[in-house]
């Protein structure tokens, strides 16, 4: 105990040189959990995404594109699908159900989803959970009403009955609007956690109503304009749609619908299985993973290197005060662990501390990284996984610490009271 | 730039009108300021000149809306009503041409029925259907082979195997054959729509090691 005492007095004397020390470690065990945290995270919220669907079908491109594109509402689609197409699976015998997607159109950053209500009964996300309605109804037969996404509803200050206009195209800064027809908000969905929370969803009548005049690529001028009003008494059943997702009666039909769909006579279609696409997208991202992983390895390496330096160059200052300690009694190995004491009083000061400046810019950033990346970080407690990662660099501090503690050990009395010039 | 074309005029006997005025302003520039050479006379000139051209350009500049582009009465497009880049029906056309498209062979395939409830182990390729949140596949049917297999038909419905896991497994590679131990259920029925074939629920599942 005394020893440990004596550790702490000794690093306070050094103080400056200690916090420094200490510092570099804590915001390399910051970098590393956090790294660990995000990539845990990412992966668990792409596997929650969409569960339950055995089929994703849109226009031939890559199954990780049509998976990123339909669920993530990342990227764009490659080309749109024929209704009839749709239709012509619907009503297939193995389906149980389908939910057909319409995309491309966005409001303040936020995309907006045209499909039927098919999707709010059968889309499942997470452990099989159904989408709930935190406020409102669902869409009715009105073409110009909106369900909103939880995060799109909280960032907005959107609430029930209020009106919004849909921008043409992705961006978050649209210039060109659907103004001429606004959009009622008639329900909110539950938070998931889940791209659905940044999603506005319309039903494809809407859809097609506010591109209804857009036959030439603008909006229509002059007389060729078509008002809400008039757009209401029109036929809006879609031509074409984005893509659609299916759930078989036997999951043993997979395989053989999949195959039927991508050699579809009438129409070129891709089907996917989207844990099969997930799947691909993790190996491809995995990579990338590990390259970040393995770099803030060694930013942990290179903080305990620093330690190292430190406590090394230190022991030639020191060299009096071991020898005094050894003159009033202290054995050699006192000397060692002295040492090896101050070494893990850096390693524990600086683990602490990143725990803290990873938990402080959790909170802090928390808010911003959901509306962002969609990405929920939780202020949880470190996971086995996380608590191994630490304990192993507490052993390489304790093992790097060993190094001066060795050369202490070895050094003899009289070297530290001899003047050395 | 404008340094080098200055030297260039400058340099040389003046050939033109232009280098013989730009050499009476230098003269009468460089008379007043202590200017080197006549190359940094003219660039002082230069900067005076586009000092006064500056007040032009930030005249009111004007904004437009993209609309402001279409001239005024200009002609209505005829609406286009048919899809754009709609090639769908490309493959109509082909299909008296193409082969009939490969469907699986035997959606009702026979099933083995003294298989039902008993305790075995399988090797073969996981496809997984559900991911659970920590990445571990808690529900994949199981084939025979993975991967490039669109030169034949999929395979029959029995030779898959519709496996539940509890704890799940993580998948890391699409190509690596596992085995899987546990109970197999068997549903025999006649009409491809109910869930026949083999079904299992995995109590042990590892890898599949060439020995």
């Amino acid at each position: 105990m005394y020893l440990l005492r004596l550790a702490l007095a000794s690093l306070a004397n050094r103080r400056f040189t200690a916090f420094l020390t200490a510092f570099a470690i804590a915001l390399s065990v910051c970098l590393l959990l956090a790294v660990e945290r995000v990539r845990t995270e990412a992966r668990a919220s792409f596997a929650s995404t969409i569960s339950g669907t055995d089929l994703i079908v849109g226009a031939r491109s890559g199954s990780v594109n049509l998976l990123l594109y339909s669920v993530f509402r990342i990227g764009n689609a490659t080309n749109n699908i024929r209704w009839d197409s749709y239709q012509h699976y619907a009503q297939d015998p193995r389906v149980k159900w389908a939910i057909p997607i319409s995309l491309g159109d966005s409001h303040r950053g936020y995309r907006v989803m045209g499909t039927t209500t098919d999707y709010f009964s059968h889309y499942q996300y997470g452990r099989r959970q159904h989408l709930e309605l935190s406020q409102g109804r669902e869409f009715a037969s009105d073409p110009f009403e909106v369900v909103l996404g939880a995060e799109v509803a909280d960032a907005l200050h959107y609430k029930l009955g209020d009106k919004l206009v849909l921008a043409h195209g992705v961006a978050a800064i649209s210039l060109v609007k659907h103004d001429d027809k606004p959009f009622t908000v008639v329900g909110v969905l539950k938070r998931t956690g889940t791209p659905v929370d940044r999603t506005l969803h319309i039903s494809l009548g809407g859809m097609e109503a506010i591109h209804i005049d857009w036959h030439n690529g603008v909006p229509a001028r002059g007389a060729g304009r078509i008002s809400a009003e008039q757009a209401r008494t029109m036929d809006l059943q879609p031509a074409a749609i984005t893509a659609f997702m299916l759930g078989l009666n036997s999951k043993i039909a997979t395989f053989s619908l999949q195959r039927e769909i991508n050699e579809y006579r009438s129409e070129p279609l891709l089907a996917i299985l989207p844990g099969v696409a997930l799947q691909e997208l993790w190996s491809l991202m995995g990579t990338a993973e590990q390259a970040l992983f393995v770099v803030s390895l060694f930013v942990v390496l290179t903080g305990l290197i620093g330690m190292l330096t430190a406590i090394l160059t230190s022991l030639n200052e020191r060299r009096r005060e071991m020898a005094i300690l050894r003159s009033v009694g202290a054995r050699p190995w006192h000397i060692a662990g002295l040492l090896v004491l101050e070494a893990l009083a850096l390693a524990v000061t600086g683990i602490a501390a990143g725990l803290g400046l990873l938990y402080a810019g959790i909170a802090l950033a928390q808010g911003y990284v959901q509306a962002n990346y969609g990405l929920y970080l939780p202020l949880a407690l470190p996971s086995a996984h996380e608590w191994t990662l630490l304990a192993i660099i507490l052993g390489a501090a304790l093992l790097m610490g060993s190094v001066p503690a060795w050369r202490a050990y070895r050094q003899s009395l009289a070297d530290g009271l001899s003047i050395h010039l | 730039m404008i340094r080098n074309l200055i030297a260039f005029f400058a340099g040389k006997p003046a050939p033109t009108g232009t280098a013989q005025a730009l050499k009476a302003v230098e003269d009468s520039v460089g008379a007043g300021l202590p200017a080197k050479g006549p190359g940094q006379a003219a660039q002082i000139l230069l900067v005076v000149l586009l000092s006064l051209a500056l007040p032009a350009w930030a005249d009111e500049v004007r904004e437009l809306d993209w609309p402001a582009l279409i001239p005024e009465g200009a002609p209505v497009i005829p609406p286009q009503l048919a899809p754009l880049h709609d090639m769908s029906q490309l493959s109509d056309a082909l299909s008296a041409e193409s082969a009939p498209p490969a469907r699986q062979q035997a959606p009702d395939a026979p099933v083995v029925k003294s298989l039902d409830g008993q305790t075995v182990k399988i090797p073969g390729y996981i496809v997984p259907l559900e991911v659970s949140e920590e990445g571990r596949t808690t529900e994949f049917l199981l084939v025979p082979y993975y991967g490039a297999c669109i030169h034949v038909p999929p395979p029959p419905s029995n030779q898959i195997v519709h496996i539940f896991s509890e704890m799940g497994v993580r998948v890391e590679d699409l190509y690596q054959p596992y085995w899987i131990e546990g109970k197999m259920q068997v549903r025999a029925s006649s009409s491809e729509l109910a869930d026949a074939g083999y079904q299992m629920e995995a109590e042990k599942i590892y890898a599949y090691v060439l020995k």
